[in-house]
């Protein structure tokens, strides 16, 4: 259950209408991490702002940025998150396969990846562990494919998803139902290493159509 | 040394934020000159921090706090000294700074049930966001309404973010503010 109410569209004020009324046009809903932030337009406006601009071509493009929310989120083990940019992934033309390769450092060997994608991924996963551990010989390889701007999009994407996939699954904020059915992936490859996420994704599996 | 550039002078794209940042913090911060050369996210991100740092349905000398605990919990520094010089600013004592530490928060006399109920949220954030229970949920929603939880939900969050994608950058900001803030 959501820890807090979603303020559906038609309870909205301005702010918060207009912020639901972008998300619908860049994703075909409102979806319910978008209703949560109502409960404070003046937060959910400035924040939502900084995902519009990950979800779309930018300094590099959209789909390398896919990569690394799914690396990221699939690292935080957000059922919420990976489930719908497996979907979004896979529309911007990343097949299973490679999503699935992008567990562990399976990345690292397969043959679906760039080098610059796994300098990216690499850098993604000490970003995620620990910001202090990232070696030179990554930053040396990042720096081979990237430059300064796209390396500020690379790290301003990888820490929005920390932000938003904490953010969503510490206020309990549910799939919405469109997704129920869809095949996971990347926790097929590799299931949730938390006991709670376990839960959750047994849940979603339950309520699959397919199940 | 920062990973990247540090935009000085900034071009004209992102001649507005550099102004909107040096009428918020009284200067423009070097995070803000980090993200300079990508002015998109040098815009959205600015503008999401301004939002956070100031008085709001919480009041800004909790959310300093609230920040140096999610800091501390998730062991990045970015800010941690300029964060610190806030939350006396603001009014904190030096003891309710120094009770943030570790699990000194649990049993300390220098904060209230709803304040504690908060860092409690922090800390779970930190370790595994999947498992918020009612035992945490419960004295949160006993001490602040719906959109302070939001608001704090999304000062955590924002702060797990800003504080790993500028330790990642090299980003040192000292001083956040050259201005006073009361």
């Amino acid at each position: 259950m959501p820890r807090l109410p979603y303020i559906e569209p038609d309870e909205a004020d301005p702010v918060t209408k207009q912020v639901y009324d972008d998300a619908e046009a860049r994703f075909e809903m409102v979806l319910n991490i978008f209703k949560i932030t109502g409960n404070a337009p003046e937060i959910a406006q400035p924040m939502w702002q900084v995902y519009f601009d990950i979800l779309q071509d930018g300094q590099i493009p959209w789909v390398d940025k896919e990569l690394l929310i799914l690396k990221s989120t699939k690292m935080g083990d957000c059922l919420y998150c990976v489930t719908q940019h497996e979907v979004v992934a896979g529309r911007l033309g990343v097949s299973p396969e490679k999503q699935a390769d992008i567990v562990g450092v399976e990345y690292r060997a397969s043959s679906h990846y760039t080098p610059a994608e796994v300098a990216i991924l690499d850098l993604c996963g000490h970003v995620v562990v620990d910001p202090e551990s990232v070696p030179a010989e990554v930053w040396r390889r990042v720096r081979e494919h990237y430059d300064d701007g796209q390396i500020v999009e690379v790290v301003a994407t990888i820490g929005a998803y920390l932000q938003v996939s904490k953010f969503g699954d510490a206020l309990g904020v549910q799939l919405e139902e469109v997704w129920h059915g869809h095949e996971p992936v990347l926790f097929a490859a590799e299931p949730p290493t938390s006991s709670a996420s376990r839960q959750h994704f047994e849940h979603f599996l339950a309520q699959s159509p397919s199940a | 040394m920062p990973a990247t550039a540090v935009i000085e002078t900034p071009t004209a794209d992102i001649e507005a934020v550099y102004r909107d940042a040096a009428e918020h913090f009284g200067h423009v911060p070097n995070f803000v000159k980090v993200l300079g050369t990508n002015p998109a996210f040098c815009r959205s991100i600015t503008d999401l921090t301004i939002r956070l740092l100031q008085e709001g349905r919480v009041s800004w000398a909790f959310k300093e706090l609230v920040i140096l605990k999610t800091l501390r919990a998730t062991g990045v520094y970015y800010g941690y000294g300029a964060h610190e010089r806030l939350a006396v600013e603001l009014g904190n004592s030096a003891d309710r700074i120094g009770d943030l530490h570790n699990a000194l928060w649990e049993d300390s006399p220098h904060f209230s049930p709803a304040e504690r109920a908060v860092f409690a949220l922090v800390e779970q954030i930190a370790e595994d966001a999947n498992d918020v229970g009612d035992d945490i949920w419960d004295p949160l929603h006993a001490g602040w309404d719906e959109g302070q939880l939001l608001e704090l939900t999304a000062v955590i969050t924002t702060f797990v973010n800003l504080g790993r994608m500028f330790d990642t950058l090299g980003v040192s900001d000292p001083a956040l503010f050259a201005r006073p803030v009361v």
